[in-house]
């Protein structure tokens, strides 16, 4: 207990000041939520369009915009693409795929390029939202190249709509100082935050991943939509709202003060927190979980399509992918980039773990993210 | 010019005195407001606190009201030393230059507020009565109801009076209440004031600049100078017998000439003024200096245009003459004086027939007329 | 004449007229015409006409219950801080001192809300005040995701915005009112209950209700310092439009928010009136 008593750091408040200015630590929520983001893409947009122009030999024009995740791409490879194509990319973070569908389905959003994850897909087919690909334009994208599972959720009814940026999965991040080892399961990870964890445990302010994770502590499916084992993942997720640190997307400060020992976890943040923190380990639910896929894909009516095309051209480049990936830390599905990722990368457990770890891991619905009752669950856990 | 003033007030008995200043300063930083200040208050009088801006007066009226503590000296109200006495428990109340009623209070709120004050607590009903009977007191019976800033300012000026007599004080302070009143109202506001006075039968100290207004109201002034009380006395006092040539020149009209006293007799000095004319001038305090000033009212000279032998006389020529009704006020170029004023009555401009601008005329002084003034600090 | 001037009326109000149209009534109507439409089954508003949103209202009762009793509470804690800071910078501190101090209070809004919220994380987190608290051996205590936290967070946060409005008032509150209270026999106590604060009364209630307006809106302070277990209107609203985007749902949580807003907000204009001061009253000053 110690080292709980030891007051924060300067230094240390200063890099948790700079990570969250980088955008790392608000993964899935506040960015999005503050406007902050649109803020920085502001900047992001208006700085290198002081600089000149470079004449092309296609006419690009000179400005893309992508709405991603935040700490998701290595800024320098922007900075290349616009030194080879004078077209500079202007980043726009958000929270979750349901703000990004929020904003694209209120329309004018601006966007060329965006990221959805695999289960929003086919929604975004459904709402005709999303462009269908012309893979001619994208010579940088093999099919052949893409573990399958990680790429079929970016083609619909024969008809390609993304193509594979990066995957990962939701575990969970302990500190093994704190909880004397590692925590690999979601029975432990529910029962201990009643128990030895009282107080230390962070689940997602997302219903996918805290009711999933829920639902996949009683063996149902982390999609299940199934009324009684939806109320089974309530009564769960009610009674444990009390002992919970918090409800938040937002776990990385939290996790590496030492106020949080548990939390659920994403693999860029875990993968983020281990490397500074080697007490912070990262494992998967031995019972299951999610596993996801997120793709590069072009809006409806996207203002600058033949950049979107150009951009997504050139992150999907082995070399360029690979540069993106050193930088995120999160796997990628692209054999040739990966031949070019170091051995020790490879090897990581928490990037790359055992075959059989991801077998009982599953993907998002779509209709996981879409169903009401989750909605609605997840409002009234949230105001318990 | 500590000889003029009250010296030791404390010597006098409790009884005659309702309030005293002993050696009271006051300092606001480097700023000496009032310097040694010794003057005793006397029971049920009308006394002023007169002079220009600056002088002291409204520390003066402070400390008696316990705004400002003074910095060294002691403030007496009846007998009792004030020093660790809070303006709120003092016997005394105020009306304020700009009445300081209280916007979120009713005329009535207002004027009973001092009662609402008292503990134990006094009965509504008695409030209630008390309140009328004020309000009736500066004719104000039907406007208990009103805000107070739907009132002119003389009506505020009343409201004022009202709730600053209420309590009964032993003394009502006026800080200049009526300065912000046209001429006609103040003149009613004045008689108003002196009836009130007459009719309450409490001590009223009155601060202003006005030196009419201190004239007319008050029983005694206190003239003020550069945080310094320079003379006390009533305003016959200070108009016939100024200490020297600052409570001359601030109370009422003066002529004051600077001369050489030659001769020294019975009290009176034989002074040769600049212009050559040789005036026997009565003399307070002879202190056997050469160069004197000298004052004269200019309703104490006279004009002729031919010279009496036993006058001394002045040749002097009109450059104004402004009829005034019952008097008629002349500004006249003399050699070696300046400008000198004399007043006629309309009586003798009658006999004399009176003088035109341009015409050079004799001034005429009467031998024992006018005072030879005490040196300035 | 008549016609010039109704002329310049017109040319003076067009401008925030159509500001207030386009930015406050239009917004308005949409959200009120959504509130009666139904759930898009892959998110968004669906047109129609039901009472069916409003019948659900008591879904979102705690995220009420929540917002309605913090907001007041953080209402009344920030009053009872900022009346005496505000008091002290107007009444009571030298002028040399004035402005260095009313900068010092203006300084935090130079700076975003969220960043100043994460420094609260630190410091009430476990290695922050509760590690203080524990060093001088006052037990163990979590500060961070409980009301207490948001509460802070809230009272941090608006503290300026109900300083300044009591400032303002005090500072042009007449000193002779005061004096004059002393001299009618007030002591120092009472004639503060009796002239400064009912003088003061339209700036705590411009203080007041700012604070309690943006308070019932608000949403980031609950979710940065209330760990997400403190769950505000403001919180339901971004779920339901970003999240779940049930934007019907979401349409008829904010009609109702700002019904309820409303109704507050009369009810205290009234009390405050019964009790202080009308602002003709002040403005004679």
């Amino acid at each position: 207990m110690t080292r709980d008593n030891s007051p924060i750091t300067r230094q240390k408040f200063m890099e948790e000041l700079r990570r969250y200015e980088k955008g790392s630590i608000t993964r899935r929520h506040f960015l999005g939520a503050t406007g902050l983001g649109t803020a920085m893409a502001v900047m992001g947009g208006a700085v290198p369009s002081l600089l000149p122009g470079r004449a092309q030999a296609q006419d690009l024009g000179n400005r893309v915009v992508l709405a991603t995740w935040p700490n998701y791409h290595d800024a320098a490879n922007f900075d290349r693409f616009a030194e080879e194509t004078g077209v500079f990319a202007q980043v726009n973070v958000f929270g979750s795929n349901e703000e990004m569908l929020a904003k694209l389905q209120a329309g004018g959003s601006g966007w060329d390029v965006f990221v959805p994850t695999n289960y929003a897909i086919s929604t975004y087919v459904e709402a005709d939202l999303i462009e269908p690909l012309d893979l001619s334009r994208l010579p940088n994208y093999d099919a052949a190249a893409f573990e399958q599972r990680f790429a079929d959720a970016g083609t619909i009814d024969g008809t390609t709509y993304a193509v594979p940026k990066n995957w990962g999965t939701t575990g969970i991040a302990f500190n093994s100082s704190k909880t004397g080892g590692v925590v690999d399961s979601w029975k432990t990870f529910f029962d201990g935050a009643r128990d030895q964890f009282d107080g230390r445990v962070m689940v997602h302010d997302y219903q996918l991943t805290t009711i999933g994770n829920a639902l996949v502590y009683f063996g149902h499916s982390f999609n299940s939509v199934d009324p009684a084992e939806l109320a089974d993942a309530e009564n769960l997720l009610i009674d444990v709202k009390p002992h919970l640190f918090a409800i938040s997307s937002d776990y990385q400060p939290s996790m590496r003060n030492g106020d949080a020992w548990l939390t659920m976890c994403w693999t860029g943040d875990g993968k983020q927190m281990n490397s500074d923190m080697p007490e912070i380990g990262f494992a998967l639910g031995r019972e299951g979980g999610e596993i996801w896929s997120d793709y590069y894909a072009v809006p409806k009516g996207a203002p600058h399509r033949e950049a979107a095309y150009a951009l997504i051209n050139y992150l999907l480049d082995p070399e360029v992918n690979a540069r993106e990936a050193l930088a995120h830390g999160y796997p990628v599905a692209d054999s040739r980039t990966n031949a070019l990722l170091p051995e020790e990368l490879l090897n990581d457990p928490i990037l790359y773990p055992a075959a059989e770890s991801l077998t009982p891991l599953e993907f998002g619905a779509a209709v996981t993210l879409t169903d009401p009752n989750r909605a609605e669950l997840m409002a009234r856990f949230k105001s318990a | 010019m500590r000889s003029s003033s009250e010296e030791g007030a404390a010597q006098d008995t409790g009884s005659e005195h309702v309030a005293e200043f002993i050696d009271v300063s006051k300092r606001f930083g480097d700023i000496l407001a009032a310097d040694r200040l010794n003057l005793g208050i006397r029971r049920g009088e009308f006394l002023s606190f007169l002079g220009p801006s600056g002088c002291g007066k409204t520390t003066a009226l402070r400390m008696l009201a316990g705004f400002e503590p003074p910095s060294e000296g002691t403030v007496r109200i009846d007998a009792t030393d004030m020093s660790a006495v809070p303006s709120h428990r003092r016997p005394v109340n105020m009306v304020f230059q700009h009445y300081a009623l209280f916007p979120h209070m009713t005329v009535a709120q207002n004027v009973g507020y001092g009662l609402r004050q008292r503990r134990p607590r006094l009965p509504k009903s008695e409030i209630g009565a008390q309140v009328d009977k004020a309000l009736a007191t500066v004719r104000l019976s039907d406007f208990g109801t009103r805000r107070v800033w739907e009132l002119s300012g003389g009506q505020q000026q009343r409201v004022a009076l009202a709730r600053a007599i209420i309590n009964e004080p032993t003394i009502l302070l006026l800080d200049e209440p009526m300065a912000a009143l046209d001429a006609k109202l103040r003149a009613e506001m004045q008689r108003e004031l002196l009836d009130l006075q007459r009719s309450l039968g409490i001590t009223f100290v009155l601060v202003t600049h006005d030196q009419e207004e201190a004239l007319s109201m008050s029983d005694r002034i206190c003239i003020m100078g550069r945080g310094r009380i320079v003379q006390v006395g009533t305003p016959q006092d200070l108009y016939d017998r100024p200490c020297n040539r600052y409570v001359a020149d601030f109370v009422g009209k003066a002529n004051i000439l600077s001369g050489e006293v030659v001769a020294r007799e019975a009290g009176q000095a034989r002074v040769v003024l600049g212009c050559g004319a040789e005036v026997l001038v009565p003399e307070g305090n002879p202190d056997g200096r050469r160069h004197v000033d000298v004052v004269i009212r200019p309703e104490c000279l006279s004009l002729s245009a031919t010279h009496q032998d036993e006058d001394a006389a002045i040749r002097a020529r009109v450059t104004h003459r402004t009829f005034l009704g019952d008097h008629t006020e002349y500004l006249l170029q003399a050699e070696g004086t300046g400008l000198l004023q004399v007043n006629l009555p309309r009586q003798a401009e009658r006999t004399s027939g009176g003088h035109g601008v341009g015409d050079d005329v004799h001034i005429l002084w009467a031998a024992g007329t006018g005072l030879v003034l005490a040196a300035d600090d | 004449m008549a016609i010039t001037q109704a002329r310049a009326r017109a040319l003076l109000l067009t401008p925030a007229g159509l500001w207030y149209a386009a930015l406050l009534l239009f917004p308005l109507a949409v959200v009120l015409i959504f509130s009666f439409g139904e759930r898009n089954p892959i998110g968004g508003y669906a047109p129609g006409f039901t009472l069916e949103q409003y019948a659900n209202l008591p879904a979102r009762f705690a995220a009420f219950r929540n917002t309605l009793t913090l907001a007041p509470l953080g209402t009344v804690a920030a009053l009872l801080i900022a009346y005496p800071l505000a008091y002290y910078l107007a009444i009571k501190v030298s002028v040399r001192w004035k402005t260095t101090l009313l900068i010092l209070v203006i300084v935090p809004f130079w700076t975003s809300i969220l960043i100043r919220s994460y420094a609260w994380i630190y410091l009430l987190g476990g290695n922050g005040i509760p590690a203080l608290l524990e060093a001088f051996g006052l037990g163990e205590l979590r500060l961070i995701n409980t009301p207490f936290a948001v509460l802070v967070g809230i009272v941090y946060g608006y503290l300026p915005l109900m300083v300044f409005p009591i400032y303002v008032a005090l500072e042009k509150l007449d000193k002779s009112l005061l004096e004059a209270a002393s001299d009618l026999g007030a002591p120092p106590w009472r004639s503060f209950l009796q002239i400064t604060l009912p003088m003061s009364m339209p700036g705590v209630m411009t203080g007041s209700m700012l604070v309690f307006i943006l308070l019932t809106g608000e949403f980031l302070i609950p979710a940065i310092l209330g760990g997400g277990k403190v769950f505000f209107v403001g919180n339901a609203l971004v779920d339901l439009f970003l999240q779940s985007r049930n934007w019907a749902f979401g349409s008829a949580v904010a009609v109702a928010l700002i019904v309820i807003m409303l109704i507050v907000v009369a009810l205290y204009t009234r009390a405050v009136r019964r009790f202080g001061v009308r602002r003709d009253d002040v403005g004679l000053m």
